[in-house]
């Protein structure tokens, strides 16, 4: 059996990979961040907001990802 | 496997009801259904925000009114002043103004036969257009022109490091519209269309097991539509969610471009 990969399936085993590390990351910055919320709850809204720019950040990379899937 | 054949045929149709059309007109003029809905929304926000801004009293006894004030004090507390800080007061319509619109488009696009917005990548790169200009506005406002290019390298570092740095920085500053727009875009056009394939697969086999008499082949069917409602329970978190990213997003690059470290 001969398995062709076209460009439109490699775009996508692209995005793929691209989705792993921002994953990761996003899942570390929510453990510390609910972690240290357990520890200090008044903290709360300020830890939440360097969570939201810790993860925009992460994200970034898969959405570089994302967006090249379309444009190559 | 008549009906697999029939879902992947349904898939294409899906994904090109996704592409923007024109439903008046063509060319400059026209209007494809994507600006329909978004002028629907911004009708939809100036009517809610006006209603509710004419009815206030000292003591809420209004539902309606004691949500909208709920929203506003949202925007203000967590959105303005836990990221902005100190002269955060005069952000707060800006702000409000994203946050209301957004969320009025995420969610009127979850009524089914309504399209959002947001889900056409035009309207979410002009919404992160108009966020970018105004934080960097602001930067330049506060520090000047020169101090506003010298504040993207943070100070006290070894003069060796400072044009890496401050190259690194200009370029996630400059990445911060693309991934504004994108996050959204993307958040809201996934999840519409996870949504319909869902709603499609469930056609699909019912359809096939009506043909068929044959009442086994509604079987999946019966997965799929929990699926399907499993997913719009999460797409309205999302609505709400990506709302709240946005509006914060735009805080936070705001308080980054007008504090001093």
């Amino acid at each position: 059996m001969e398995i062709t990969l076209g460009l439109a399936a490699l775009k996508l085993v692209g995005y793929g990979l691209a989705t792993f590390g921002p994953g990761l990351g996003i899942g570390i910055a929510c453990y510390g961040c609910c972690m240290a919320t357990a520890r200090q709850p008044e903290l709360q809204g300020r830890l939440f907001t360097n969570f939201i720019i810790g993860a925009a950040l992460a994200e970034a990379l898969g959405l570089i990802g994302f967006v090249l899937a379309f444009i190559v | 496997m008549d009906a697999l054949a029939e879902l992947s045929k349904g898939a294409d149709h899906l994904v090109h009801s996704f592409d923007s059309a024109y439903i008046v007109g063509s060319g400059a003029f026209g209007l494809t259904q994507y600006t329909f809905w978004m002028i629907i929304c911004l009708i939809l926000t100036v009517v809610v925000v006006l209603v509710a801004s004419k009815r206030l009293t000292l003591v809420p006894n209004n539902k309606f009114v004691n949500m909208v004030e709920y929203g506003y004090q949202f925007v203000r507390k967590d959105m303005g002043e836990d990221p902005i800080g100190h002269g955060y007061k005069k952000h707060i319509p800006f702000l409000a103004t994203l946050f209301f619109f957004i969320l009025i488009s995420n969610f009127v696009g979850l009524i089914p036969g309504c399209k959002t917005p947001t889900g056409s990548i035009s309207v979410t790169w002009a919404l992160a257009i108009i966020s970018f200009v105004y934080f960097n506005y602001w930067g330049i406002k506060t520090k000047g022109g020169l101090g506003y290019l010298k504040s993207f390298a943070p100070s006290g570092l070894p003069v060796v490091m400072v044009p890496v740095v401050w190259f690194l920085e200009l370029f996630s500053t400059i990445l911060r519209a693309l991934t504004l727009a994108v996050r959204l875009y993307g958040n809201m056009f996934a999840g519409h269309m996870v949504l319909g394939i869902f709603g499609l697969a469930t056609s699909v086999f019912i359809t096939a097991a009506i043909q068929n008499a044959d009442f086994v082949m509604a079987l999946p069917a019966i997965g799929w539509i929990a699926f399907l409602l499993c997913m719009y329970a999460l797409e309205v978190l999302v609505a709400f969610l990506q709302a709240y990213v946005f509006t914060i997003l735009s805080a936070v690059y705001i308080g980054l471009a007008t504090s001093d470290h």
